[in-house]
C-alpha cells in the first residue's frame, strides 16, 4: 500500500513538471573529494592513459558529421506528460504484468508459450500481408501468404511454425505494419508520444496502430471485451517470453526514459529504411504493437 | 645478399601498400576476439562461482584488445566531446567503460552455449567495416552487428548494434539530453554514481 502512495506521489510530482529534470544532484557539500568518487580504473587503462596516448583525447570533428545523429532525434514537446506515462507503464510492468507473466510462465512450459506466440503471430497475418502489398513488397506478401497457409493447415492453426523449417524455409516473417507503410510513403514520425499501456509511439505510428486493429481478425469475432481479453493474454504471453529484457534495458540506461525513446526511434527508423529485412521485435514498449 | 634484400622489400611492400591486409580481415579479427570470449566462458576451470572475478579479469583483457575505448567515447559524446576538458574526457572514457561493464557483464556471463553465426562483412570504407552476426537461441535469434575501425594496424570495435539499436547512438541521445541541461561535470557525476550502483 505504501508503495502505491509513493507511486501516486511520484506521478503527481512528474505531472507537475519536474519530470524533465534529469536525476542530477549537485555535488553535496558533504560529498567526498573527487578522487574518491572515481573508482580505481583497471590497471591496464591507467597504464594506457598515463602512457602518453594523449593525442587520442584531442578535439574532434564530428565523426559522422551529425548524419546519423540528426535522424535519430525526435521532437518531444510532451516530455512532462510522456515521462509521467513512462513511470506509469514502468509501475504497470513491475507491479502487474511481470508478476502475472511470471506466474503464468511457471504454470505453462516454454514450448507451449512459444506456440501461443506463434498462434498470435499467425493470426496477425493480414496486417503483414496487406502492408507488404501496400509497400509494393510483393515477394514479402507472397511469402506471408505461403507462411499463413502452411502454418494454418500443417501447423495446427498456427500453433507451430513449419513454414520456417529447413525444408520449406519461409522463415522471413515480414514485420510490416501500417505505421511503417505510412513512413515508407513519406509521412514523418512527427513527435514522440508515450502512451499509457501501449508505450512508445508517434502520431504516425498511432494512426498505424489504429489502422492495424482493423486488420486483426479478433476484432470482428465478438464484443470488444473478447478482443481486449485476447490482446491482454497475447501480451502477457509475450511478456513471459521476454522477462528481463526491459529490466536490463532500464539497468543499462543513464536516463531510462530517454533510452527507451531512443530505442523506439532507432527501431522504427530501421524498419522504414530496411522494409524487406525483418528486424525482430524489441521488448521495450510494454504493450508495443507488433 | 639478394635474399635479405628481397625479404626487406617484401616487408616494405606489406607495410606500405597493404596496411589493411596486414591487419587481417575485419571479420577474422572480430571472430578471433569473440572466440576468445567464448573460450573463457566455456572454460570448465572457471565454472565455479569463486572464479567469477578471475573470469571478469580475463574478459576485461579481451575487451582491451577488441574495443577502441576512446573512439567509442568520442562517438558516444559526438560533438559534445569538444565541450569536455581533456582530463574530463579521460575520466569519461574510463567511467563509460565501467558503466558498460556493469550493464552487460552479467548478460555475457550468463551465456550458455548459444550458437553465433557470422553472416556478412561489409566494408564501409578502407578503414571501417561492419560485421553482421546473430546469436541463435531456442526461441529467438538476436542480430548483433559490430562496427570496426582500423587503428594502429588492427581492427577495433567502436559500436555494437543489437537488434537494430546502436549502443553508441542510444547513449549519445541520453548524454546529449543531459548535457543540454547540465554541465559536463554533472554528467561525470551521474556516471560516477551509476558506476557506484546508486
Amino acid at each position: 500500500m505504501k508503495s502505491h502512495i509513493a507511486a501516486v506521489a511520484l506521478c503527481l510530482a512528474l505531472a507537475a513538471g519536474c519530470a524533465h529534470e534529469p536525476v542530477v544532484s549537485d555535488q553535496t557539500p558533504s560529498a567526498a573529494p573527487k578522487a574518491e568518487h572515481t573508482p580505481a580504473p583497471a590497471p591496464a587503462v591507467a597504464a594506457k592513459t598515463a602512457g602518453g596516448n594523449l593525442d587520442d583525447y584531442q578535439d574532434i570533428e564530428d565523426p559522422d558529421q551529425g548524419k546519423e545523429e540528426e535522424k535519430v532525434i525526435i521532437a518531444d514537446p510532451l516530455e512532462p506528460f510522456n515521462r509521467a506515462m513512462f513511470q506509469f507503464n514502468d509501475k504497470l510492468y513491475f507491479w502487474v504484468i511481470k508478476p502475472v507473466a511470471q506466474g503464468y510462465s511457471k504454470a505453462v512450459p516454454e514450448k507451449a508459450r512459444v506456440s501461443v506466440s506463434n498462434f498470435y503471430a499467425n493470426l496477425s497475418f493480414p496486417i503483414r500481408f496487406v502492408n507488404s502489398l501496400l509497400q509494393a513488397n510483393f515477394e514479402g506478401a507472397a511469402s506471408e501468404l505461403g507462411r499463413f497457409i502452411i502454418n494454418t493447415v500443417w501447423g495446427i492453426g498456427g500453433l507451430l511454425d513449419p513454414a520456417a523449417s529447413k525444408e520449406i524455409d519461409l522463415k522471413k516473417k515480414q514485420p510490416a505494419d501500417f505505421g511503417q507503410t505510412l513512413g515508407i510513403y513519406g509521412v514523418g514520425q512527427g513527435f514522440y508520444i508515450h502512451w499509457p499501456i501501449f508505450g512508445p509511439s508517434s502520431p504516425r505510428d498511432t494512426v498505424g496502430m489504429v489502422g492495424d486493429i482493423f486488420l486483426y481478425p479478433s476484432i470482428y469475432l465478438g464484443p470488444w471485451e473478447v478482443w481486449a481479453g485476447s490482446r491482454v493474454f497475447e501480451k502477457v504471453n509475450d511478456a513471459s517470453l521476454h522477462i528481463g529484457d526491459y529490466e536490463s534495458l532500464k539497468e543499462a540506461a543513464i536516463d531510462p526514459y530517454v533510452a527507451v525513446r531512443d530505442v523506439y526511434v532507432q527501431y522504427r527508423l530501421k524498419k522504414i529504411q530496411h522494409k524487406d529485412g525483418p528486424p525482430p521485435p524489441v521488448g521495450s514498449g510494454l504493450l508495443e504493437d507488433k | 645478399m639478394r635474399r635479405p634484400l628481397t625479404a626487406l622489400l617484401a616487408v616494405l611492400m606489406i607495410l606500405l601498400f597493404t596496411v589493411a591486409a596486414y591487419a587481417g580481415l575485419p571479420q577474422d579479427t572480430v571472430q578471433a576476439n569473440v572466440n576468445k570470449v567464448l573460450d573463457v566462458l566455456r572454460d570448465p576451470k572457471l565454472k565455479p562461482e569463486s572464479a567469477k572475478e578471475l573470469k571478469k579479469k580475463k574478459l576485461r583483457a579481451i575487451y582491451e584488445q577488441m574495443f577502441d575505448d576512446v573512439e567509442l567515447g568520442k562517438r558516444t559524446l559526438g560533438k559534445n566531446w569538444n565541450s569536455l576538458g581533456v582530463p574530463q574526457r579521460q575520466e569519461f572514457v574510463i567511467l563509460f567503460r565501467q558503466v558498460l561493464e556493469k550493464a552487460y557483464i552479467d548478460k555475457i556471463l550468463a551465456y550458455t552455449n548459444e550458437k553465433i553465426v557470422y553472416e556478412r562483412e561489409t566494408m564501409v570504407s578502407g578503414t571501417q567495416a561492419e560485421i553482421q552476426t546473430k546469436v541463435v537461441m531456442a526461441a529467438k535469434e538476436i542480430p548483433i552487428t559490430y562496427k570496426v575501425i582500423l587503428k594502429d594496424g588492427s581492427w577495433k570495435v567502436y559500436d555494437v548494434v543489437v537488434e537494430n539499436v546502436s549502443l553508441v547512438l542510444n547513449y549519445r541521445t541520453q548524454f546529449s539530453d543531459i548535457l543540454a541541461k547540465n554541465k559536463p561535470e554533472q554528467l561525470l557525476e551521474i556516471l560516477r554514481k551509476k558506476v557506484k550502483g546508486q
